[in-house]
């Protein structure tokens, strides 16, 4: 009965990846594709790879993802880790009505956040552009950083701070010193979950920019269908699937030899 | 800590701005008939709400609650099994496995999306394993999609909410008599709730208001309220209906919002 349970849900979890990659293997596959054809494999080249630094538009918007993706991370990250402390010290009332308020955006679908900075942007003295496609972002990304790092700060001892603080450290210190590398993790994981809500954003960016600034969703999006879209696109996100996969399994079997490491110096000790 | 609370109110400010501000404005476009782009004097009246009488409207609205609380739902039957399997494996790679699932998301949406649509037309590159699939327009098509795009949204956060219960409860039920299924559905699944509630939440937004998907993979006979609002805000320049269709999507958000605050109130099970 168990075995035949595990079996099942072995099943479905296979059945599951298998849904969730599949149009990753497509993409894989046509950019190794020699041909502008979708429809049929041709042959296996580079061409496409290649294509990525000849195509000047493609080019300039992978630039534009990536530096929009790095800025709102960096600036988000900042951001939300301080309100994080911010929030983390206020009283319970006000901390949940905090909460509230930084969980908006994450809720709100995209249409609807995206409509409404268009909305505010469109009242401001903006002309819209990067500028207000990073905003855009740093709105969407901050409220991800700020719910990662504060379960980090509910488990830091309260004394922490104050003891800092007699032990001659001032604000700036403390927090620099003291808090901030206790709750390192915490960061981290918002930085990465913002980048990643960045870098493959489109509805937030189609509302955002203006004046021709595409990043790699809009110039996807402008050329579907037609006869200009080109299949280095498929190259460049291959290159981002393979770099992500090659760093996951790095961290992993480091993790992993560490925990082993740890096991055996333990082992030893009991000798 | 408490001396750090000053550090929560520039973004308390930056919020209001991002978050208060469009809402009422959007509230006020839908009930009158201000132009947002030259903002002269207006007059309130009712006549977005015509709308209600347009079949293209009718049509999209039955569509997306269709098509969404379908992708939902199946998204729950395959995602909670996954999380309750990649919770409950003893493997040292059970964080790599389930990173893999997010790794899809920094894959571009849109580019997942067309190439569903690649296979979905008869001539396909699954020609060449034999394969030929005819569905481009049909619900099938959108479903397939959806559930591969917001799946692992399903998946992560009851995932987090498994991973972290107490196994000893389930020993208990075990030594107090429950078999299997009754184990699960009396105390793994009541347990899990703040994570299917969050999870549901999370892939029911996103394909209600989905705008590219259902374009590419509709051919553009099946519209959703998405698509309805796009066109009143950026082509049609119609945006005190787009934003009455704002408003309802929000009434239904707040409704959600009010769900996942009685269930968790600092959010801690979005991410």
């Amino acid at each position: 009965m168990k075995k035949f349970g595990n079996i099942t849900l072995f099943s479905i979890t296979s059945l599951a990846f298998i849904v969730i990659y599949f149009p990753i293997f497509v993409i894989t596959l046509l950019s190794f594709n020699d041909s502008t054809k979708d429809y049929t494999f041709v042959g296996f080249s580079f061409r496409w790879y290649i294509e990525i630094f000849k195509d000047d538009r493609l080019l300039e918007a992978i630039i534009n993802t990536i530096s929009v993706a790095v800025l709102s991370t960096l600036i988000a990250t900042i951001i939300g880790t301080l309100t994080a402390i911010g929030i983390n010290s206020l009283k319970k009332n006000m901390r949940v009505r905090m909460m509230i308020l930084n969980n908006v955006p994450v809720i709100n679908p995209d249409i609807v956040t995206g409509i409404s900075l268009m909305l505010v942007f469109s009242l401001l003295p903006l002309s819209f552009g990067m500028g207000t496609m990073l905003m855009g972002h740093i709105f969407f990304s901050t409220p991800f950083v700020v719910l990662t790092v504060m379960p980090k700060l509910k488990e830091l001892d309260e004394n922490l701070f104050d003891a800092a603080l007699d032990l001659g450290c001032n604000r700036f210190q403390a927090i620099y010193k003291v808090i901030i590398p206790s709750i390192k993790t915490g960061i981290i994981a918002g930085a990465l979950i913002a980048f990643t809500m960045s870098i493959d954003d489109f509805v937030i960016s189609y509302f955002t920019t203006g004046n021709g600034f595409q990043n790699v969703s809009l110039w996807i999006y402008s050329r579907l269908g037609r006869r200009n879209f080109s299949p280095a696109v498929y190259a460049y996100n291959t290159l981002v699937i393979f770099i992500t996969i090659t760093i996951l399994t790095v961290v992993n079997r480091l993790n992993n030899n560490k925990s082993i490491k740890i096991k055996r110096r333990l082992k030893e000790m009991k000798v | 800590m408490s001396k750090l609370n000053k550090l929560a109110l520039p973004y308390f400010i930056w919020m209001t701005l991002l978050v208060l501000i469009p809402t009422i404005l959007i509230l006020i476009l839908s009930l009158s008939n201000l132009d947002i782009y030259t903002l002269g004097s207006f007059t309130f009246n009712l006549d977005a709400f015509s709308i209600f009488s347009r079949p293209e409207v009718q049509v999209a609205a039955k569509n997306s609650i269709r098509l969404s609380l379908a992708a939902t739902a199946i998204c729950f039957l395959i995602g909670y099994p996954v999380a309750y399997y990649l919770a409950n494996i003893k493997s040292s790679n059970k964080t790599f496995f389930v990173s893999l699932l997010i790794i899809p998301v920094w894959s571009n949406m849109l580019l997942r999306i067309i190439a569903w649509e690649k296979l979905f037309f008869p001539k396909s590159i699954l020609n060449m394993f034999g394969l030929s699939f005819d569905l481009i327009g049909t619900d099938t098509a959108i479903l397939i999609g959806m559930t591969s795009m917001y799946l692992p949204f399903m998946v992560l956060p009851i995932y987090s909410v498994l991973e972290k219960m107490d196994k000893s409860l389930i020993e208990a039920a075990k030594d107090l008599g429950a078999n299997n299924i009754k184990t699960f559905f009396k105390v793994i699944l009541p347990l899990s709730l703040t994570g299917v509630v969050s999870g549901t939440i999370m892939t029911f937004l996103p394909s209600m208001t989905a705008f590219a998907l259902p374009e590419r993979l509709s051919g553009g006979k099946t519209l959703l309220i998405g698509n309805i609002i796009e066109d009143y805000f950026m082509k049609t320049a119609n945006i005190n209906a787009g934003s009455l269709i704002s408003i309802i999507l929000m009434v239904i958000i707040i409704f959600l919002f009010i769900l996942i605050i009685k269930f968790d109130k600092e959010g801690e099970t979005l991410i």
